[in-house]
């Protein structure tokens, strides 16, 4: 893998009054991979990532991208620079139809500025066919099923033409037919060279589709490295499942050593 | 995937979708060509009523941008009226300008002031934006009765007649008819545009729209200002027509009310909603008051009317003229199951 890094945070702290939602994370991001992002509930990965994009600001830390220091830059400079992001609690433009939908991230996004509105239609159109929701263009969003809705935050993510992708739970709610076909979206949506963070709690999708796992609890970092050392990781296990878990499964492990 | 959509993209309901536009165009176009004669016919009274009629439309186009396109519900577009009015008057009588020059410089000192007040102002969301533009209109108002000295204070402005007084008439009746036609270019053009597509976006949600690459505050600052300048054109028009300018008379918070109102009776966040909702507006109030034995009930009778219209058709009757919903009483009803609070 390529270790050209992309993207970086260097303690990126955020406080909500005296509680540190973030708490000093170094973060590294290598162009082309696909990193995930895991921790339990209320540990701080949503607000890591409104720190990072625009929409909250950061109490200390800077936050660099390729090369460039956009910490506390306003969300559509980071937008516009080449960053884009889905929201975990969808967030489409219900009075607006698919198309129009996704056209407002190839009119205002990574390229925006040297597109028309019919080029940014136009592009719309090509981004509906790469997500298959091409013969959905003139339905209004909110005639689409939540499937299809975490489908068009993403297609509107990626007429933005990113290079790098924040994914926020794209696949919270969905069945299991529906998380394979996200996990294939994934891949292909990295092999045509987009970097992604993708924010995640179906452990198949993270072990199947990620390159490395960053882990955060309490607002700080507990673990990173590859997919199988971090959801093999007791510090993780406990994190998520308990002190209790951790034990029986030593046990376990220690009735029945290595067959 | 729902069903129920599947219908709207077979080519047979687009078609019938062209077709219905084209003929709602064709009425719309017909009826401008009739209000573009009717001077040859009407009488003054209704001449009047209709120059009325036109600087309501007009302001209503304008509050159409920011609150129907953008979802900001300016409570305080008065204001821009006001401020058109003012500017138009004192250039005219301290610049000595003609009136087509002080028109603008009416025009552009509202959309200054928008702009001005906007930066802050437009932070806000909800009932706090409600409330901050009420009360900035009525600083304005406040500001012109007791500035003396500038404005004239409570003695109000006096103005020279149009000129020959013949054709005074037609004249305002024209111009506010012009600014209308203007009024409906302008949201047909911005709404095709990128400005246009920001606008929807920040109404539908405005942390997504600002993730995607808007400048949302430049957007809206832009929506205030344009909403501005047509409230400020029709404020100077209303100036001169009146020939007296009197700050508790253009600075009245009835008239924002009336372009709300026009608005979304007639469809916000449309490009003929709020034409057609000062028509509806206007002539049932000039019905109730001048025509129908109806005495002092007259406010009554168009409050119930009004309610009734918002219970049965609350995105406006343009939901209906667009083909969107059916007029029948399974959809009127169908409505009030949806709108439920």
């Amino acid at each position: 893998m390529n270790q050209e890094v992309i993207f970086e945070t260097q303690g990126i702290t955020k406080y909500f009054g005296g509680l540190a939602a973030v708490d000093n994370v170094d973060m590294k991001i290598h162009k082309g991979e696909i990193l995930g992002l895991i921790g339990p509930n209320g540990a701080g990965k949503t607000t890591f990532v409104n720190t990072i994009t625009g929409m909250l600001r950061p109490t200390r830390g800077r936050v660099i991208f390729k090369g460039q220091d956009i910490t506390g830059w306003p969300a559509y400079r980071v937008g516009r620079l080449g960053i884009a992001r889905t929201f975990q609690i969808v967030k489409p433009f219900l009075g607006m139809t698919v198309r129009e939908n996704v056209a407002v991230g190839a009119m205002f996004g990574h390229k925006g500025k040297t597109r028309t509105t019919r080029q940014a239609l136009e592009k719309a159109d090509e981004v509906l066919e790469f997500v298959e929701m091409g013969h959905l263009r003139n339905h209004f969003a909110d005639q689409l099923t939540l499937a299809y809705l975490k489908r068009l935050e993403l297609a509107k993510a990626l007429a933005m033409e990113p290079e790098l992708l924040f994914l926020d739970e794209v696949m919270a709610g969905l069945n299991s037919r529906e998380i394979e076909e996200a996990m294939e979206m994934i891949r292909k949506i990295n092999a045509s060279g987009v970097t992604l963070l993708i924010i995640e709690h179906v452990m198949k999708a993270i072990a199947g589709v990620t390159h490395r796992v960053f882990v955060l609890n309490f607002g700080t970092e507990l673990a990173q490295g590859s997919p199988e050392e971090v959801l093999n990781d007791p510090r993780v296990i406990q994190a998520y499942l308990g002190e209790k878990f951790v034990e029986r499964q030593r046990r376990m492990q220690q009735a029945s050593p290595q067959q | 995937m729902k069903k129920s959509g599947e219908l709207q993209n077979s080519p047979q309901a687009a078609s019938k979708k062209v077709a219905r536009q084209k003929v709602l165009l064709g009425l719309v176009g017909a009826f401008v060509v009739l209000l573009a004669v009717l001077p040859l016919f009407a009488s003054g009274f209704w001449m009047r009523t209709l120059t009325l009629l036109f600087l309501l439309a007009a302001m209503a186009e304008g509050w159409n941008f920011i609150g129907g396109y953008t979802g900001y519900a300016a409570f305080g577009n008065v204001a821009f009226f006001g401020i058109g009015a003012y500017g138009t008057a004192l250039s005219m009588l301290r610049l000595h300008f003609p009136f087509f020059l002080a028109l603008l410089v009416g025009a552009a000192a509202a959309m200054l002031f928008a702009v001005l007040v906007g930066l802050p102002v437009l932070r806000l969301k909800g009932h706090y934006f409600a409330i901050a533009t009420v009360a900035l209109a009525t600083g304005v108002g406040e500001v012109a009765d007791f500035w003396t000295d500038f404005t004239g204070g409570a003695a109000g402005l006096t103005l020279p007649f149009f000129h020959p007084i013949q054709l005074s008439n037609y004249f305002f009746y024209y111009i506010a008819f012009v600014l209308v036609l203007f009024g409906l270019g302008l949201t047909y053009f911005i709404m095709k545009r990128k400005l246009g597509y920001s606008w929807l976006a920040i109404r539908e949600d405005e942390d997504a729209a600002k993730m995607m690459g808007i400048n949302t505050t430049w957007s809206k600052v832009v929506a205030f200002a344009l909403s501005a300048l047509m409230a400020g054109l029709a404020g100077g028009i209303y100036a001169y027509w009146n020939t007296f300018v009197l700050a508790e008379e253009v600075f009245k918070i009835e008239y924002t009310l009336q372009m709300i109102l026009a608005t979304v009776l007639g469809g916000p966040g449309t490009v003929f909603g709020p034409f057609i909702g000062a028509f509806i507006y206007y002539i049932l109030i000039t019905l109730l008051v001048f025509f129908l034995p109806v005495g002092q009930l007259h406010a009554t009778i168009l409050g119930l009317i009004i309610i009734l219209v918002m219970v049965f058709t609350p995105q406006g009757v343009m939901d209906f003229l667009s083909g969107r919903k059916r007029l029948t009483l399974s959809a009127l009803l169908e409505n009030i199951r949806t709108h439920k609070v």
